[in-house]
């Protein structure tokens, strides 16, 4: 491989994206991406009859959105881990900081290896979600 | 869980689908080209766009959500007390459109838990796999479920 990320890569090194005022457009097309129609997402009848103030994003949403942070930073093809914990949930007009903060780097298999931990953090400083995710190179 | 399909892919498999991968690379704001550009792919020696790392959620559009929801039964689970308590993934190589993975289901962990107001949560940790055409494993799951006693206030 020539030059790549992993090459400069060190512990602490830190990679945000932001996404201001979601929307509940972005709870629908996540809806038809993923094929998640629990109604809570996006009826708003239905999410006010389960006692909700209104609808909210799927966590899986969040969590898509906070697997982008390994993969811009590292590559498409390098996410060889990534996980999360459910927090609490995402509401429409959220402000959100999706961030990875380098925790590790270290060679397996004669591989440069990286663990990050992962967060979405709303306007409120809530942890929407938490994560980890272990990227490395690799070539077809 | 929601919106049962008008007819479900038998065997069941989740074919790796070009047009679903721009679509849900969309939906979680990932620009990235290697998601949505096939010439941009090619050119970085891939066989074609890469499935974005959670992709594999799409399964719900071919997979039958009663089956899905009588297996929660079958566990003693109460689906009106369930929440998504996390969900990991280990990638054995990237996914790219035009494959067709089969799910396999694994093994199925439950334990009890105190949590932090007092109340017993179950924990059921449900671990499954996808196989490519060749049989190979491409990527390892577990989805973490976990039942509160009662309504959660968040």
């Amino acid at each position: 491989m020539s030059e790549s990320i992993f090459d400069s890569i060190k512990e602490g090194d830190e990679y945000t994206i932001e996404h201001s005022n979601f929307s509940r457009t972005d709870f629908v097309k996540y809806a038809g991406a993923s094929g998640d129609f629990n109604p809570i997402h996006h009826d708003e009848t239905f999410a006010k009859m389960s006692g909700n103030e209104t609808v909210f994003g799927q966590g899986m949403l969040t969590a898509g959105m906070l697997s982008v942070v390994p993969s811009k930073w590292f590559g498409a093809t390098s996410v060889k881990k990534f996980g999360v914990r459910f927090k609490t949930r995402l509401w429409p007009g959220d402000n959100v900081v999706f961030k990875g903060v380098v925790s590790k780097v270290y060679t397996d298999k004669d591989l440069v290896h990286v663990d990050l931990d992962l967060t979405a953090v709303n306007q409120k400083d809530e942890v929407l979600i938490s994560g980890f995710a272990t990227c490395r190179p690799w070539a077809p | 869980m929601f919106g049962p399909p008008v007819a479900v892919i038998s065997p069941a498999g989740l074919p790796v689908e070009r047009g679903k991968i721009h679509e849900f690379a969309c939906s979680v704001y990932d620009d990235d080209p290697l998601y949505h550009d096939l010439d941009a792919a090619k050119a970085a020696g891939l066989p074609s766009v890469v499935a974005p790392v959670t992709f594999t959620s799409t399964q719900a559009l071919f997979s039958d959500p009663m089956a899905e929801m009588s297996a929660l039964g079958d566990l003693e689970l109460n689906l009106m007390f369930i929440l998504h308590g996390g969900q990991e993934y280990e990638f054995e190589r990237p996914i790219f459109a035009g494959e067709v993975l089969t799910p396999h289901a694994g093994e199925i962990k439950v334990y009890t838990k105190k949590g932090r107001r007092g109340g017993l949560m179950k924990f059921v940790e449900i671990d499954s796999h996808f196989t490519d055409e060749k049989g190979e494993i491409v990527l390892r799951l577990k989805n973490t479920l976990i039942q509160t006693q009662g309504v959660v206030e968040k």
